[in-house]
Protein backbone atom coordinates (compact mmCIF):
# COMPACT_ATOMS: atom_id res chain seq x y z
CA UNK A 1 0.00 0.00 0.00
CA UNK A 2 2.98 2.80 -0.92
CA UNK A 3 -0.38 5.25 -1.32
CA UNK A 4 -1.95 4.53 2.04
CA UNK A 5 -0.86 7.78 3.87
CA UNK A 6 -2.25 10.61 2.16
CA UNK A 7 -5.88 9.07 1.34
CA UNK A 8 -6.21 8.71 5.11
CA UNK A 9 -4.98 11.57 6.18
CA UNK A 10 -7.87 13.32 3.31
CA UNK A 11 -9.97 10.74 5.13
CA UNK A 12 -9.45 11.76 9.04
CA UNK A 13 -9.95 15.09 8.49
CA UNK A 14 -13.32 15.21 6.47
CA UNK A 15 -14.71 12.97 9.18
CA UNK A 16 -13.65 15.79 11.62
CA UNK A 17 -14.91 18.23 9.34
CA UNK A 18 -18.33 16.23 9.07
CA UNK A 19 -18.80 15.72 12.89
CA UNK A 20 -18.08 19.41 13.54
CA UNK A 21 -20.77 20.45 11.18
CA UNK A 22 -23.11 17.86 12.42
CA UNK A 23 -22.25 19.22 16.18
CA UNK A 24 -23.01 22.81 15.29
CA UNK A 25 -25.87 21.98 12.97
CA UNK A 26 -28.06 20.37 15.77
CA UNK A 27 -26.89 22.70 18.59
CA UNK A 28 -29.94 23.30 20.52
CA UNK A 29 -31.62 27.11 20.09
CA UNK A 30 -30.16 29.16 22.94
CA UNK A 31 -32.45 29.58 25.94
CA UNK A 32 -35.70 31.73 24.71
CA UNK A 33 -35.05 35.50 26.79
CA UNK A 34 -37.79 37.04 28.23
CA UNK A 35 -38.78 39.22 25.52
CA UNK A 36 -39.10 35.85 22.83
CA UNK A 37 -41.90 34.28 21.44
CA UNK A 38 -41.53 31.65 23.81
CA UNK A 39 -41.35 33.30 26.89
CA UNK A 40 -44.84 34.89 26.21
CA UNK A 41 -46.40 31.26 25.89
CA UNK A 42 -49.94 31.82 27.37
CA UNK A 43 -51.46 29.01 28.97
CA UNK A 44 -53.65 30.79 31.08
CA UNK A 45 -57.36 29.49 31.05
CA UNK A 46 -56.62 26.48 29.31
CA UNK A 47 -54.84 22.95 29.62
CA UNK A 48 -55.21 19.97 32.43
CA UNK A 49 -53.28 19.62 35.75
CA UNK A 50 -52.02 16.77 37.14
CA UNK A 51 -50.22 17.00 40.24
CA UNK A 52 -50.46 19.33 43.56
CA UNK A 53 -51.57 23.23 42.90
CA UNK A 54 -48.98 24.69 44.63
CA UNK A 55 -45.97 22.43 42.66
CA UNK A 56 -42.77 24.96 42.64
CA UNK A 57 -42.70 23.76 38.81
CA UNK A 58 -45.30 23.63 36.38
CA UNK A 59 -44.44 21.14 33.36
CA UNK A 60 -46.26 22.65 30.24
CA UNK A 61 -46.56 19.72 27.62
CA UNK A 62 -48.18 20.37 24.23
CA UNK A 63 -48.83 17.20 23.10
CA UNK A 64 -50.69 15.27 19.80
CA UNK A 65 -52.47 11.72 21.17
CA UNK A 66 -51.53 10.57 17.70
CA UNK A 67 -48.05 10.70 17.64
CA UNK A 68 -45.37 7.83 18.86
CA UNK A 69 -43.09 10.23 20.36
CA UNK A 70 -45.85 11.56 22.56
CA UNK A 71 -46.70 7.96 23.53
CA UNK A 72 -42.99 7.14 24.50
CA UNK A 73 -42.80 10.82 26.54
CA UNK A 74 -45.94 9.56 28.82
CA UNK A 75 -44.41 7.21 31.08
CA UNK A 76 -41.31 9.64 31.23
CA UNK A 77 -42.86 12.15 31.95
CA UNK A 78 -45.38 10.11 34.77
CA UNK A 79 -42.17 9.05 36.62
CA UNK A 80 -40.99 12.61 36.50
CA UNK A 81 -44.40 12.95 38.54
CA UNK A 82 -43.90 10.30 40.76
CA UNK A 83 -40.30 11.12 41.71
CA UNK A 84 -41.57 14.77 42.48
CA UNK A 85 -45.07 14.05 43.76
CA UNK A 86 -45.08 17.52 45.70
CA UNK A 87 -42.55 19.68 43.92
CA UNK A 88 -44.14 19.23 40.17
CA UNK A 89 -47.44 18.92 38.26
CA UNK A 90 -48.16 18.69 34.82
CA UNK A 91 -50.02 21.22 32.74
CA UNK A 92 -51.06 19.81 28.74
CA UNK A 93 -51.81 21.12 25.95
CA UNK A 94 -53.82 19.84 22.90
CA UNK A 95 -51.45 20.05 19.60
CA UNK A 96 -52.97 17.79 17.59
CA UNK A 97 -51.04 17.78 13.76
CA UNK A 98 -54.21 16.40 11.65
CA UNK A 99 -52.33 17.01 8.66
CA UNK A 100 -50.26 13.88 9.59
CA UNK A 101 -52.65 12.14 12.24
CA UNK A 102 -56.01 12.14 11.21
CA UNK A 103 -57.40 11.11 14.13
CA UNK A 104 -55.62 13.09 16.61
CA UNK A 105 -58.29 15.46 16.86
CA UNK A 106 -60.83 12.83 17.55
CA UNK A 107 -58.47 11.77 20.50
CA UNK A 108 -58.27 15.03 21.98
CA UNK A 109 -62.22 15.30 21.99
CA UNK A 110 -62.36 11.95 23.65
CA UNK A 111 -59.99 13.09 26.35
CA UNK A 112 -62.25 16.15 26.52
CA UNK A 113 -65.06 14.10 26.35
CA UNK A 114 -64.12 12.11 29.47
CA UNK A 115 -62.59 15.09 31.33
CA UNK A 116 -66.19 16.58 30.99
CA UNK A 117 -67.02 13.49 33.20
CA UNK A 118 -63.77 13.79 35.72
CA UNK A 119 -61.98 11.40 34.18
CA UNK A 120 -59.61 13.22 31.81
CA UNK A 121 -56.74 11.75 32.52
CA UNK A 122 -57.40 8.12 32.87
CA UNK A 123 -58.91 8.88 29.49
CA UNK A 124 -55.24 10.27 28.65
CA UNK A 125 -53.40 7.33 29.92
CA UNK A 126 -56.09 5.12 27.82
CA UNK A 127 -55.45 7.09 24.78
CA UNK A 128 -51.52 6.81 24.81
CA UNK A 129 -51.92 3.41 26.02
CA UNK A 130 -53.90 1.97 22.98
CA UNK A 131 -52.31 4.41 20.76
CA UNK A 132 -51.52 1.16 17.89
CA UNK A 133 -55.31 0.38 18.15
CA UNK A 134 -57.45 3.58 17.31
CA UNK A 135 -54.68 5.68 15.56
CA UNK A 136 -54.56 3.52 12.12
CA UNK A 137 -58.36 3.47 12.54
CA UNK A 138 -60.40 4.66 9.40
CA UNK A 139 -63.22 5.36 12.33
CA UNK A 140 -61.45 5.33 15.93
CA UNK A 141 -64.66 6.13 17.88
CA UNK A 142 -65.56 2.97 18.80
CA UNK A 143 -62.34 2.34 20.05
CA UNK A 144 -62.62 5.39 22.15
CA UNK A 145 -65.95 4.08 23.53
CA UNK A 146 -64.24 1.04 24.81
CA UNK A 147 -61.76 3.16 26.64
CA UNK A 148 -64.95 4.95 27.92
CA UNK A 149 -66.59 2.50 29.21
CA UNK A 150 -63.06 0.39 30.51
CA UNK A 151 -62.63 3.34 33.03
CA UNK A 152 -66.32 3.62 33.86
CA UNK A 153 -67.62 6.50 31.69
CA UNK A 154 -71.42 7.23 30.50
CA UNK A 155 -71.25 6.13 27.62
CA UNK A 156 -73.91 8.59 25.82
CA UNK A 157 -72.83 11.71 27.99
CA UNK A 158 -69.28 10.76 26.27
CA UNK A 159 -70.46 10.17 22.83
CA UNK A 160 -72.35 13.56 22.87
CA UNK A 161 -70.02 15.19 24.58
CA UNK A 162 -67.08 14.10 21.82
CA UNK A 163 -69.70 15.97 19.40
CA UNK A 164 -69.91 19.04 21.56
CA UNK A 165 -68.27 22.46 19.80
CA UNK A 166 -67.12 23.46 22.87
CA UNK A 167 -64.34 21.13 23.56
CA UNK A 168 -63.62 21.49 19.82
CA UNK A 169 -63.06 25.07 20.83
CA UNK A 170 -61.26 24.40 23.56
CA UNK A 171 -58.97 22.28 21.56
CA UNK A 172 -58.35 25.11 18.94
CA UNK A 173 -57.64 27.42 21.74
CA UNK A 174 -54.60 25.31 22.56
CA UNK A 175 -53.59 24.75 18.93
CA UNK A 176 -53.67 28.56 18.62
CA UNK A 177 -51.78 29.03 21.75
CA UNK A 178 -48.90 26.34 20.13
CA UNK A 179 -48.68 28.32 16.79
CA UNK A 180 -47.64 31.59 18.59
CA UNK A 181 -45.55 30.47 20.57
CA UNK A 182 -43.98 28.75 17.26
CA UNK A 183 -44.17 25.21 18.22
CA UNK A 184 -42.40 23.15 15.87
CA UNK A 185 -42.93 19.16 16.92
CA UNK A 186 -44.56 17.26 19.24
CA UNK A 187 -44.21 16.73 22.54
CA UNK A 188 -42.92 20.63 23.34
CA UNK A 189 -42.03 21.24 26.67
CA UNK A 190 -41.87 24.30 28.61
CA UNK A 191 -41.57 25.56 32.38
CA UNK A 192 -41.86 28.97 33.17
CA UNK A 193 -42.79 30.02 29.68
CA UNK A 194 -39.36 28.56 28.82
CA UNK A 195 -39.15 25.91 26.37
CA UNK A 196 -37.04 22.97 27.62
CA UNK A 197 -34.80 20.82 25.08
CA UNK A 198 -34.83 17.44 26.67
CA UNK A 199 -34.26 13.79 25.30
CA UNK A 200 -36.45 10.71 26.17
CA UNK A 201 -34.75 9.76 29.31
CA UNK A 202 -36.11 10.84 33.00
CA UNK A 203 -32.86 12.01 34.28
CA UNK A 204 -32.68 14.92 31.49
CA UNK A 205 -35.99 16.00 32.82
CA UNK A 206 -34.64 15.47 36.25
CA UNK A 207 -31.72 17.71 36.03
CA UNK A 208 -33.65 20.75 34.40
CA UNK A 209 -36.21 20.14 37.29
CA UNK A 210 -33.50 20.10 40.28
CA UNK A 211 -31.63 23.18 38.77
CA UNK A 212 -34.99 25.07 38.54
CA UNK A 213 -35.80 23.92 42.39
CA UNK A 214 -32.40 25.40 43.00
CA UNK A 215 -33.36 29.04 41.96
CA UNK B 1 -13.51 10.35 -14.34
CA UNK B 2 -11.81 12.51 -11.62
CA UNK B 3 -14.70 14.98 -11.39
CA UNK B 4 -17.33 12.46 -11.21
CA UNK B 5 -14.87 10.34 -8.13
CA UNK B 6 -14.71 14.03 -6.39
CA UNK B 7 -18.60 14.12 -6.71
CA UNK B 8 -19.07 11.47 -5.28
CA UNK B 9 -16.72 11.98 -2.22
CA UNK B 10 -18.71 15.24 -1.94
CA UNK B 11 -21.63 14.05 -1.76
CA UNK B 12 -20.78 11.49 -0.04
CA UNK B 13 -19.25 14.33 2.65
CA UNK B 14 -22.77 15.38 2.78
CA UNK B 15 -24.36 12.26 3.40
CA UNK B 16 -21.50 11.95 6.46
CA UNK B 17 -23.20 15.55 7.38
CA UNK B 18 -26.69 14.43 7.26
CA UNK B 19 -26.29 10.81 8.96
CA UNK B 20 -24.36 12.35 12.16
CA UNK B 21 -26.77 15.16 12.72
CA UNK B 22 -29.80 12.67 12.88
CA UNK B 23 -27.45 10.05 14.32
CA UNK B 24 -27.32 13.51 17.45
CA UNK B 25 -30.66 14.84 17.18
CA UNK B 26 -32.02 11.57 18.22
CA UNK B 27 -30.55 11.54 21.56
CA UNK B 28 -31.77 15.40 22.24
CA UNK B 29 -35.43 15.97 22.04
CA UNK B 30 -37.92 16.25 19.50
CA UNK B 31 -36.40 16.55 16.13
CA UNK B 32 -38.29 19.47 13.93
CA UNK B 33 -39.35 19.27 10.27
CA UNK B 34 -38.77 22.59 8.48
CA UNK B 35 -39.88 21.34 4.72
CA UNK B 36 -42.06 17.98 5.63
CA UNK B 37 -43.82 17.15 8.46
CA UNK B 38 -43.67 14.39 10.60
CA UNK B 39 -39.41 14.02 11.27
CA UNK B 40 -40.14 13.11 14.90
CA UNK B 41 -42.76 10.09 14.02
CA UNK B 42 -40.38 8.54 11.72
CA UNK B 43 -37.21 8.70 13.95
CA UNK B 44 -38.71 7.83 17.04
CA UNK B 45 -40.71 5.03 15.38
CA UNK B 46 -39.72 1.45 15.45
CA UNK B 47 -38.47 1.47 11.86
CA UNK B 48 -35.28 3.90 13.08
CA UNK B 49 -33.22 1.26 14.74
CA UNK B 50 -32.54 -1.93 13.54
CA UNK B 51 -31.29 -4.69 16.13
CA UNK B 52 -31.01 -1.53 18.82
CA UNK B 53 -28.41 0.30 16.41
CA UNK B 54 -29.94 3.64 14.61
CA UNK B 55 -30.48 3.16 10.76
CA UNK B 56 -28.95 6.55 10.68
CA UNK B 57 -25.59 5.24 11.88
CA UNK B 58 -25.72 2.50 9.08
CA UNK B 59 -26.05 5.69 6.65
CA UNK B 60 -23.11 7.35 8.42
CA UNK B 61 -20.88 3.74 7.82
CA UNK B 62 -22.00 3.64 3.70
CA UNK B 63 -21.13 7.13 3.55
CA UNK B 64 -17.79 7.26 5.08
CA UNK B 65 -16.68 3.85 2.87
CA UNK B 66 -17.88 5.52 -0.02
CA UNK B 67 -16.10 8.79 0.79
CA UNK B 68 -13.02 6.87 1.50
CA UNK B 69 -13.36 4.77 -1.34
CA UNK B 70 -13.79 8.04 -3.49
CA UNK B 71 -10.75 9.03 -1.99
CA UNK B 72 -8.81 6.11 -2.72
CA UNK B 73 -9.73 5.93 -6.20
CA UNK B 74 -8.87 9.77 -6.91
CA UNK B 75 -5.41 8.68 -5.58
CA UNK B 76 -5.10 5.56 -7.66
CA UNK B 77 -5.40 8.30 -10.41
CA UNK B 78 -3.54 5.47 -13.10
CA UNK B 79 -6.36 3.41 -13.21
CA UNK B 80 -9.71 4.45 -13.54
CA UNK B 81 -12.58 2.19 -13.09
CA UNK B 82 -10.96 0.41 -10.67
CA UNK B 83 -11.40 -1.50 -7.90
CA UNK B 84 -12.69 1.06 -5.36
CA UNK B 85 -15.13 2.31 -7.96
CA UNK B 86 -16.66 -1.20 -8.26
CA UNK B 87 -17.52 -1.01 -4.72
CA UNK B 88 -19.28 2.08 -5.19
CA UNK B 89 -21.76 1.26 -7.82
CA UNK B 90 -21.97 -2.02 -5.89
CA UNK B 91 -23.01 -0.58 -2.48
CA UNK B 92 -24.90 2.15 -3.67
CA UNK B 93 -27.23 -0.07 -5.86
CA UNK B 94 -27.84 -1.93 -1.97
CA UNK B 95 -27.89 1.46 -0.14
CA UNK B 96 -30.52 2.45 -3.30
CA UNK B 97 -32.82 -0.81 -2.60
CA UNK B 98 -32.95 0.02 1.05
CA UNK B 99 -33.50 3.82 0.94
CA UNK B 100 -36.31 3.02 -1.18
CA UNK B 101 -37.61 0.35 1.08
CA UNK B 102 -37.24 3.53 3.80
CA UNK B 103 -39.07 5.94 1.95
CA UNK B 104 -41.51 3.36 1.18
CA UNK B 105 -42.31 2.91 4.80
CA UNK B 106 -42.39 7.00 5.29
CA UNK B 107 -45.04 6.91 2.49
CA UNK B 108 -47.39 3.92 3.51
CA UNK B 109 -46.62 3.13 6.67
CA UNK B 110 -45.76 5.43 8.60
CA UNK B 111 -47.54 8.42 6.49
CA UNK B 112 -45.00 10.79 7.79
CA UNK B 113 -41.81 11.95 6.26
CA UNK B 114 -38.60 13.31 7.55
CA UNK B 115 -36.86 16.07 4.83
CA UNK B 116 -33.95 14.55 6.72
CA UNK B 117 -34.12 11.07 5.50
CA UNK B 118 -35.53 12.02 2.20
CA UNK B 119 -32.02 14.33 1.61
CA UNK B 120 -30.25 10.91 2.58
CA UNK B 121 -32.30 9.17 -0.19
CA UNK B 122 -31.69 11.65 -3.21
CA UNK B 123 -27.79 11.51 -1.94
CA UNK B 124 -27.44 7.45 -2.49
CA UNK B 125 -29.38 7.98 -5.74
CA UNK B 126 -26.98 10.53 -6.38
CA UNK B 127 -23.89 8.32 -6.03
CA UNK B 128 -25.74 5.75 -7.70
CA UNK B 129 -26.12 7.51 -10.73
CA UNK B 130 -22.46 9.04 -10.85
CA UNK B 131 -20.82 5.55 -9.90
CA UNK B 132 -19.38 4.38 -12.67
CA UNK B 133 -20.83 0.91 -14.16
CA UNK B 134 -18.31 -1.88 -14.02
CA UNK B 135 -20.63 -4.00 -15.77
CA UNK B 136 -20.59 -1.99 -19.13
CA UNK B 137 -18.94 -2.94 -21.75
CA UNK B 138 -16.82 -0.32 -23.46
CA UNK B 139 -16.34 -0.42 -26.86
CA UNK B 140 -12.22 0.24 -28.43
CA UNK B 141 -11.94 3.56 -30.53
Amino acid sequence: MPKLGKPLIVIIVAVGVAAAAAVYLSREPQPVTETSAAATLDTKGGGHFRGPENAAVTLVEFGDYQCPSCKAFAPVVQEVLNRYPKQVRLEFHHYPLISIHPNSMAASLAAEAAGEQGKYWEMHDQIFEYQERWAPSSNPEPEFLAMASRIGLNANAFMQAMRSPQLRDRIIQDVVRAREANIEAVPTFFIDGQQIHVPLSVNAFVDVIDARLKK
Amino acid sequence: MKARVALIAVVAFIGMVDALFLSLKRNSGPIPCHITRGCNDVLTSKYSALAGIPISWFGMAFYLTVFSLAVFASFDAGKPGGQPLRWIYMLSGLALIISGLLVGVQAFILKAFCEYCLLSAILVLTIFLLAPQPFRRTHPQ
